[in-house]
């Protein structure tokens, strides 16, 4: 086995472990909160005791703990997430549709911001000092420092309130009844609702883009590589462009670092807005003690972190072999 | 207690002075961070004697009209310089006496995160090995634990208040100043003056303390600040979601309360003052470790023209 071989066994071994940590933890704390969903029906006394065990047996809750927890790492395994207590029907059912939603709000904003605050980043960085630099850095630190849902209230206030530009809530007019995909994301409606969340998230992340770039831009200002190419003869922009092009290994990797994040990071975002994610599930499942979706929806959102970590690491080997040389941990 | 075991903590004292007061001079001479440095005083005072200058109570009283009614979504007048909300309160002393929680929460939750990173960064880069595998992986695992999900199913069992969202910004943030330290312990420990001391039979403690302990401090006090800022941050965001302290009014809770009550439409005088407090804190603390960072981080500093 190559170096890069070994290296990546290892990662996902770590990877793979860390996953089954994660879930183990995840069930056994929703195990330990007092009262289960049902304790409430239960106590209605509306059901017969056969009808009661028949409810647990369906979800499985009638078993010994262990035996349920192999059942739910099985399941896991296989994602099958069982049936929502509050909705009967399949959590998958549920989750499918607000994961998509959730994807199609933050992955264009985080790809739309990767490339533009970096581009500026490494415009700032070049320009060390200008009003421009400090300007960028004082607004990207605003931006990405205060939480996001006080940006988005912020936005909502003007943009929707005020200027009644766009609506402030949900993802397609309540009236609207769209059937099928193209229906529901390919609209005027649709597009109306997604501006001002999608504006948001880009600046949201702007921040950590356009510093990256930045530092990386006037790490290099000075180097031995940079005065070859300035006794070249290349101009500017050229050498800007080549300075950038060797600090883009941290933006890359950090972009792997934040799709990891992407289900988890922008929770309060989805809420203020209104946005059927899959933030905005969970804190509803939370609320309702709905916990096969809980369950599921804090699964998937710990499983993208552990795919999107073990992915950077692996750029960055594979890009700069110094890392696995290391031993890489 | 020998001149030679004294003399290197003295000049630890001494070096960190010396380290404070020429960053404190470079953060004054960077203007975004002095400006920071100002609303963070503020800050610090609001949060000590915000409740104390409160005129009214927060909570119990209400605002009301000449006529004798409680006086509901009021914009700002003489009586109530920042408006009332959607209950008949003072606004203004709902943003004074809501400082101290948003307070609170940053300076415990920045110093846990940035006390406890701080030791398992330099225990992690001492003594490396299997000590330095355990303890990464377990910082792996913090970082694969969504925070705000565990957050949030944690504080639906144990009822929340400062202290509990407090230990809970700390139980998962350190992961963040734990690996900076750690890799910055790496560099300093392979340094001569280390290696030196080691040979010279100085004990783990001793070495670890003394002699690489003030090297990575900087770093350790910068991610200490930064903690401030993501509990701040952390705390409004529970609070907002409901999932903050209910007996007291903060920041945080404010803003959950014009949003939830469907006010936010028409109150913006009940929306500014929270959201402005949050914003300006929250910001301030990282230009100002951004200034400082440039003072620590020799790349940045010595490159530059």
């Amino acid at each position: 086995m190559s170096q890069f071989q070994r290296f990546l066994a290892k990662r996902i071994g770590i990877a793979a472990a860390l996953t089954l940590v994660a879930v183990t933890i995840i069930f056994f704390t929703l195990r330990l909160l007092p009262g289960s969903p049902f304790t409430q029906l239960v106590a209605s006394g509306n059901l017969s005791e056969q009808q009661v065990a028949e409810i647990l047996s369906l979800y499985g809750l009638n078993q010994p703990l262990h035996e349920q927890y192999l059942i739910y790492l099985q399941n896991l395994l296989t994602f099958q997430f069982g049936y929502s207590i509050r909705q009967t029907r399949p959590v998958w059912e549920i989750l499918g549709p607000k994961l998509f939603n959730t994807l199609i709000l933050l992955v264009p904003a985080l790809v739309t911001t990767a490339v533009l605050s970096t581009l500026l980043g490494m415009y700032a960085g070049w320009n060390r000092g200008s009003w421009l630099e400090t300007g960028s850095i004082v607004t990207t630190t605003f931006l990405r420092s205060t939480p996001v849902f006080i940006t988005a209230l912020l936005f909502i206030i003007v943009f929707s309130y005020t200027l009644d530009l766009v609506p402030a809530f949900g993802m397609r007019e309540i009236t609207a009844s769209p059937d099928g995909f193209a229906a529901t994301y390919l609209s005027v409606d649709f597009l109306h609702h997604y501006l001002l969340p999608f504006t948001v998230a880009v600046l949201y992340y702007s921040g950590d883009f356009l510093l990256l770039a930045r530092n990386g831009v006037v790490e290099q200002k000075g180097s031995e590589f940079l005065k070859l190419h300035k006794a070249k003869g290349l101009s500017e922009t050229e050498q800007l462009l080549r300075t950038g092009r060797n600090s883009l290994l941290p933006v890359l990797t950090y972009f792997a670092l934040r799709l990891g994040m992407i289900f988890q990071g922008l929770i309060l975002l989805e809420v203020v807005f209104g946005w059927p994610g899959i933030g905005r599930q969970l804190v509803t499942s939370i609320s309702q003690q709905d916990f096969p979706v809980v369950q599921a929806a804090v699964f998937l959102m710990a499983l993208a972190v552990i795919v999107m970590n073990l992915v950077a690491d692996v750029l960055s080997a594979y890009f700069d072999p110094a890392v696995t040389a290391g031993g890489g941990s | 207690m020998s001149v030679d075991s004294v003399e290197p903590v003295r000049s630890w004292v001494r070096s960190g002075a010396d380290r404070i007061a020429s960053s404190l001079r470079f953060v004054v001479g960077d203007t975004p961070a002095a400006v920071g440095l100002v609303v963070l005083v503020t800050f610090a005072f609001l949060g000590v004697f915000g409740p104390a200058i409160a005129p009214h109570d927060p909570i119990r009283y209400s605002v009301q009209t000449g006529q004798g009614a409680i006086a509901r979504l009021q914009s700002p007048t003489l009586a109530a310089p920042f408006g009332t909300t959607a209950y008949g309160k003072d606004v203004f002393s709902q943003f004074l006496a809501g400082a101290r929680p948003t307070f609170v929460v940053g300076l415990f939750g920045g110093v846990a995160t940035g006390g406890v990173g701080f030791l398992v960064g330099l225990v992690a880069g001492y003594f490396g090995g299997t000590v330095d595998e355990v303890l990464m992986r377990l910082t792996d695992l913090t970082f694969s634990l969504p925070f705000m999900p565990m957050a949030l199913l944690l504080l639906t069992f144990v009822q929340p208040n400062i202290w509990v969202i407090t230990a809970i910004v700390a139980a998962f943030l350190w992961k963040m100043p734990a690996r900076v330290i750690r890799s910055e312990v790496l560099s300093v420990s392979e340094r001569t003056f280390v290696r030196s001391a080691k040979a010279s039979g100085a004990g783990h403690l001793r070495t670890m303390f003394v002699h690489v302990a003030p090297n990575v401090l900087p770093i350790a006090f910068l991610y200490t600040a930064y903690g401030v800022a993501w509990s701040i941050a952390a705390q409004a965001s529970l609070a907002f979601l409901g999932f903050g302290d209910p007996t007291t009014t903060s920041w945080g809770r404010m803003l959950r309360q014009v949003f939830a009550s469907g006010s936010i439409r028409v109150a913006w005088w009940w929306v500014i003052p929270p959201a402005v407090g949050i914003a300006a804190v929250t910001t301030s603390v990282f230009l100002i470790g951004r200034a400082y960072e440039e003072v620590i981080n020799p790349e940045i500093s010595e490159q530059s023209q």
